[in-house]
């Protein structure tokens, strides 16, 4: 009896463990079949478990749904932001082209110039609402002097005035400073192209009798040294005689589009210090 | 244990039966999966006492082995093993400590997965569910004191069970 008390729980213990070995070693053949206590237990516990489950997936599922959205949007992101990237390198190209045929007509008016030339830029405008002129990217540096042609693709641009090392400003046609000695391509009639502002010009000191028509165009004389003979500088817009006086009132639209000017071609040729 | 312990018990295995089953499986990576009546068991070998414990704990087993086992009393063996080494120095121990708690959930985690491996290797010819086991025992070390250090901070845990 002492023994037994003594050593009660170990040899418990033992016995639980002996047991349960048993137990077990016993099932290990019957793996794979569910036996009395299984099935029970199971049977009993699956009424919890199935709405738990349900639930769970019904949570997992909106829980994916949301992740999805938020990939979704993140893609949606990103191909924004890659759409975004390709039409500017549309647009880029798109304009490469434009400045290519710009480039293209301004080297044909280049090789149809006989006199040294240089090309620029247009680098911007004159703040003032009364000064007709541009900023262009070439100076002194570049042999630009007061008093040169420039010219573009189309025809006349103006002359240079204000010229520093690295920029020049340009006076266009249409300021009211600026006068070039002009003929009219057809009849030879001769005047002078004066600015009136407003992307506009007229042929002044044109004799009435002179033989001027809408739709003219005018050309420069090359009378003044400036101005290269035979570079178009408008259209006549517009004819009036009056009943009195000796000349007539011309308007002309100058043929270069003045307000999208890009590139321009300087002819290095008369000028002065 | 009185009535009242009785039945928190009961109402705490089947809630953690059912959170293993159905609710943790759909969210968490099968690695992760915590042990939660290894963890019931390691409270009640520190705290309960042994006339209930010995037969709670080879349930537990039992209820495990049910639910997810292959070999019916494979948990149930080694929960009764781990739970009587554990009972067999809990009385000497601060069992109150909640540090005391997280580091024996790590502690049997272990010995229970060695002789799990032991059992297996012993009794049938399923060598490869030893490699599994092995792949899975560093996160569910982990994911067991984890959850362990949470039942830590449960209101009453260092309050005495009542044995009667």
């Amino acid at each position: 009896m002492d023994f037994l008390k003594k050593y009660m729980y170990p040899l418990l213990a033992g016995g639980c463990i002996l047991a349960a070995l048993l137990f077990f070693s016993l099932n290990v053949p019957r793996n794979r079949e569910a036996n009395v206590i299984e099935r029970s237990v199971l049977g009993a516990l699956s009424p919890l478990f199935q709405p738990v489950y349900r639930i769970s997936a019904f949570v997992e599922d909106i829980r994916d749904r949301y992740l999805l959205l938020v990939n979704t949007h993140n893609e949606n992101i990103h191909m924004r932001e890659e759409i975004r990237a390709l039409n500017m390198r549309v647009l880029e190209a798109n304009e490469a082209l434009l400045a290519n045929k710009r480039l293209e007509k301004l080297l044909d008016m280049k090789k149809s110039v006989k006199e040294p030339t240089i090309a620029a830029s247009v680098i911007g405008e004159d703040v003032t609402s009364w000064f007709r002129s541009l900023i262009i990217n070439r100076g002194s540096s570049s042999g630009i002097r007061e008093g040169m042609a420039v010219i573009s693709a189309d025809g006349v641009v103006g002359q240079t005035v204000k010229v520093s090392s690295t920029i020049s400003r340009v006076l266009l046609l249409t300021d009211h400073a600026s006068g070039i000695s002009a003929t009219i391509q057809r009849s030879r009639a001769r005047g002078v192209v004066k600015g009136k502002g407003e992307m506009s010009c007229s042929l002044e000191f044109t004799a009435r009798g002179e033989d001027v028509k809408i739709g003219d165009t005018v050309i420069t004389s090359g009378i003044g040294g400036v101005f290269l003979k035979g570079i178009p500088i408008g259209e006549v817009t517009m004819v009036k005689r009056g009943e009195y006086g000796i000349f007539q009132t011309v308007s002309i639209r100058p043929a270069v589009n003045l307000s999208h000017l890009e590139e321009v071609l300087i002819v290095l040729r008369g000028g002065y210090e | 244990m009185s009535k009242r312990a009785a039945l928190l018990l009961f109402c705490t295995v089947i809630f953690s039966i059912v959170v293993q089953v159905s609710l943790l499986p759909v969210f968490i990576h099968p690695s992760f999966k915590p042990d939660l009546l290894l963890i019931i068991m390691v409270f009640m070998a520190l705290r309960g006492s042994s006339e209930a414990g010995v037969p709670l704990a080879w349930m537990l087993g039992m209820l495990n082995d049910v639910c997810s086992g292959l070999f019916l009393g494979l948990n149930a063996t080694t929960f009764l093993i781990s739970f009587l080494i554990i009972k067999s120095v809990s009385d000497r121990l601060y069992a109150e400590s909640a540090f005391l708690f997280v580091l024996t959930v790590i502690g049997v985690t272990f010995v229970n997965c060695v002789l799990r491996m032991i059992l297996i290797t012993m009794f049938t010819t399923s060598p490869g569910i030893v490699y599994s086991m092995l792949s899975v025992l560093f996160p569910l070390l982990l994911v067991n004191a984890f959850v362990a250090s949470i039942v830590t901070v449960f209101p009453g845990f260092d309050e005495q069970v009542p044995s009667t």
